[in-house]
């Protein structure tokens, strides 16, 4: 059997299996993402993202063009930065916003192919696509190709990364980069060529997101210990004495890969000054500036087991209570059985590429992502999305943590009598059985989460109800309010000849605008404006519900004079955003009865 | 997989709702309290039953003043309102349980939240005092609203005051942002005539914190509370505070 209906699979070469395979991955990523991206609301985050990286690209296409004045400081100022710390979104380094504008000129304006939203957040899934097949190649290389294909997968039906993978935000493209800037330098270990892919790598994802910084705290510790690794002296020479031993450590970390250094210190900042125009000019200044603003960042609200928290420090354990509770619980489940097959693999010395030391990259990569949000004196950010880079380590090994247990339940089998050898198909067999059980469930939250995933909590919280019990954050960036629109579409917007009513809308007003251009948005419904003044001109009022929002809530109350939401926006249950309608002012006659 | 999918299968429906609104709304009589459990609940609670539910009693200062009290719970929540009360009946409408608690209600002697117009007030202070409807602990209150200039005290004087048993009253820091931004606490002292019988230090994560002291029933004392924002950097510390003299 083994060489009948599978045997033309075997045939073909394992490398070209592989490029299959992460194709399909890709295209079945960016496809899903795309789609499903349709149905979410606009994050507050995207809307200067989306805007001003059309601003962004236009200066692009300009310089490209040769127009004269492009690159000038004035020109430069005037498009990415400022004299405010927000002035022009300066703040967030150029590289995704940039594409987002592009995408958005090209799909969208010239093309016509799709709405100025999924034109935007196109870059974004193509993003996530590529880090699904990295997940899968590289789990791939060090386990096999059925785990790969269930890392893919499984990093693929996360639920919240999912969400994010169709945003106009960084999160998503910043997992990719800081993955891809691990790869190529894992493979800078082996070709000193890759010393460039690093180089590029770093500097694109320095140009996405702050997180990048951190990354030189995963490749340095471990290129040392790959150094000490490889000066480990054998036979004759397993007496050296220390001081030679740490010489020859240091001979190896010249030798191993001379470039490292100059790529991430000289290679990855050179990258993101050229995509940064911002940097052209006062660089130390405007860097400075960048991080700076990140450094001493406001302290969001966010709830995290029933407690608000503004203010430093954060419980040590949110980043893990957090993940635990925001991940299918397969996929945990088989990341710690991954985890616990690495390192028996690692004791017993038959760990994968010994030399490169790959699960350590990963494991790095996981501890770094996640644990500056330990550190007592990190503002409070609070989402998973901080910490995503993570999450490719996470599903690795749950590829891993498939196969392993799939190779064991084999031997069970045989053991029992049951199969007749554990041979290569009863193999195969049975991790694609075991791995399309637990990517099954993971794949089932996934969709079950849309388009609220932000509110998705795991089976171990007990679904977003269980998340609401456990006083765990309910969403943020206000994009729920797209799920009020049909309401207000049919219950508030007036009459053709009426007068407007405007809508209070919370923290969806940077989004209303948008909405409207979508046609998610029937006109008579102009934003009120903010807090007070705005609910005071509003003739209904959103709230976004997340636990400090409440004070909204009052507002509205002391306005309207009424406590009664005319309808509440719920996912499995829970709230999510309360309509109000200002009551019709009593007639005298009413008044007096 | 299964426990994610069910758990918007177990949640109430707004058949649930409406049931157990139809059939609270027949036995419901003007000042009976309505309390959701769990607090999550609270928006679609009011969705179906907030006109029965009026600014003063969302933003109560405690439960004491209500002889029935209607509590609409669901994943075999509590509500801290109910507290300590076995209920006298209960019926369950799908995933939602009505019950129903009967208390002895206080007799309010004085309310000084509500008697504020007749207070003196003396002390540097943002605006004068006002009883607004307030954001606290991320709960509504119902609270006279001073905000003392930083390191200053403000005193509230109430003369001619009806007292009873005893003197109850709760003082929190309002508005997330303000207790986000200014981290220094606030300080309430209240006196019967001119002796202190409660002292209260209130910091931003304090949330509405419970005072009370025995009095003597009589009329024509003089109560007065002094709400001073703690230190030089204590700007913008709105001090929330609700008593009542209570039989």
């Amino acid at each position: 059997m083994s060489g009948g209906s599978a045997g033309w699979i075997r045939r073909v070469p394992v490398r070209a299996r592989r490029w299959l395979l992460g194709a399909a991955l890709a295209l079945l990523a960016a496809s899903s993402v795309l789609a499903a991206q349709r149905e979410h609301g606009i994050a507050r985050d995207e809307v200067p993202y989306m805007s001003y990286g059309v601003g962004y690209a236009r200066w692009w296409i300009d310089l490209v063009s040769l127009r004269g004045g492009t690159a000038t400081e004035r020109r430069i100022t005037a498009t990415f930065g400022g004299a405010q710390p927000t002035d022009n979104n300066r703040e967030h380094p150029p590289l995704m916003k940039t594409l987002f504008g592009l995408s958005r000129i090209l799909f969208c304006d010239r093309l016509g192919w799709a709405s100025e939203v999924t034109a935007s957040r196109a870059p974004t899934a193509l993003f996530h696509a590529a880090a699904v097949v990295m997940v899968f190649a590289f789990a791939a290389r060090l386990w096999g190709s059925a785990a790969g294909l269930f890392a893919g997968l499984l990093f693929l039906f996360l639920p919240r990364a999912f969400f994010h993978a169709g945003l106009a935000t960084f999160d998503a493209p910043m997992v990719t980069l800081w993955l891809a800037t691990l790869l190529a330098y894992y493979r800078s270990l082996a070709s000193r060529w890759w010393a460039l892919g690093l180089a590029v790598c770093f500097g694109l994802a320095l140009a996405t997101k702050h997180n990048a910084l951190m990354l030189p705290a995963v490749i340095l510790p471990h290129y040392a210990w790959v150094a000490w690794r490889r000066s480990r002296p054998s036979g004759a020479d397993a007496r050296r004495p220390a001081g030679a031993r740490l010489a020859g450590a240091a001979r190896a970390l010249l030798r191993i890969q001379p470039l490292l250094v100059p790529a991430l210190a000289i290679g990855g900042p050179l990258v993101l000054v050229a995509v940064w125009p911002w940097l052209w000019f006062d660089t130390v200044h405007h860097v400075r500036d960048w991080i700076s603003f990140h450094a001493h960042h406001v302290n969001y609200n966010f709830e995290y087991l029933g407690e608000n928290y503004n203010h430093p420090p954060f419980p040590w354990h949110v980043v893990l209570v957090t993940t635990l509770v925001t991940t299918p619980v397969a996929t945990l489940a088989a990341a710690a059985l991954g985890a616990v097959h690495a390192a028996r693999r690692a004791r017993a010395g038959r760990a994968a590429e010994p030399e490169r030391a790959p699960v350590l990259l990963l494991a790095l990569s996981a501890a770094v992502a996640m644990g500056v949000f330990l550190l007592p004196t990190t503002p409070i950010f609070g989402a998973e999305k901080h910490w995503a880079p993570a999450m490719p380590t996470l599903c690795i090994l749950a590829g891993a943590g498939i196969v392993s247990a799939a190779d064991r339940f084999c031997r069970y089998l045989v053991a029992r009598g049951w199969i007749p050898e554990a041979g290569g198909f009863a193999r195969t067999a049975t991790a694609l059985a075991l791995g399309s059980l637990v990517a099954t469930a993971a794949l089932s939250e996934t969709v079950a989460a849309q388009p609220y995933a932000l509110s998705y909590y795991n089976a171990l919280a007990g679904g977003a109800p269980g998340g609401a019990d456990l006083g765990m954050n309910r969403q943020f960036w206000g994009y729920a309010a797209r799920g009020v629109l049909p309401f207000l579409d049919r219950h508030v917007a007036p009459a053709p000849g009426q007068p407007p009513v405007p809508v209070y809308t919370h923290d969806a007003s940077p989004a209303w605008g948008l909405y409207a251009r979508a046609g998610l948005l029937r006109p008579g419904l102009p934003d009120a404006g903010h807090e007070a003044q705005g609910i005071a001109r509003s003739g209904a009022a959103l709230v976004i519900h997340e636990r400090h929002f409440a004070r909204h809530d009052i507002l509205i109350w002391r306005e309207y004079g009424t406590v009664q939401p005319a309808w509440v926006l719920t996912f499995q249950g829970v709230p999510l955003v309360s309509v109000y309608v200002r009551p019709a002012p009593r007639s005298g006659a009413a008044a007096r009865r | 997989m299964v426990a994610v999918s069910r758990a918007g299968a177990r949640a109430a429906t707004d058949e649930d709702w409406r049931a157990l609104s139809a059939s609270l709304r027949s036995r419901h009589r003007p000042g009976d309290l309505i309390a959701f459990a769990p607090a999550w609940i609270d928006p679609l609670g009011r969705r179906f039953l907030g006109d029965l539910i009026p600014l003063d009693m969302a933003g109560r200062m405690d439960a004491a003043r209500y002889a029935t009290i209607w509590e609409v719970a669901e994943r075999g929540a509590r509500s801290p309102d109910a507290a300590g009360l076995d209920a006298a009946d209960q019926s369950a409408f799908g995933a939602l349980v009505l019950r129903r608690y009967t208390q002895r209600a206080v007799a309010v002697a004085t309310d000084f939240t509500a008697a504020l117009a007749g207070a003196r007030t003396t002390g540097r202070s943002r605006g004068r005092p006002t009883v607004s409807l307030e954001e606290v602990d991320f709960a509504p209150r119902r609270c006279v609203l001073v905000v003392p200039a930083p390191d200053q005290t403000v005193r509230i004087t109430y003369p001619g005051a009806l007292l009873g048993a005893s003197l109850v009253g709760y003082v929190g820091l309002a508005d997330v942002f303000t207790r986000r931004d200014v981290r220094e606490p606030a300080r309430l002292v209240v006196s019967i005539d001119g002796r202190p019988v409660a002292d209260v230090t209130v910091g931003v994560e304090d949330g509405w914190v419970r005072f009370s002291a025995p009095t003597t029933a009589r009329a024509g004392a003089t109560v007065e509370f002094a709400a001073t924002a703690v230190g030089p950097r204590a700007r913008d510390r709105r001090v929330c505070f609700a008593a009542e003299a209570r039989r």
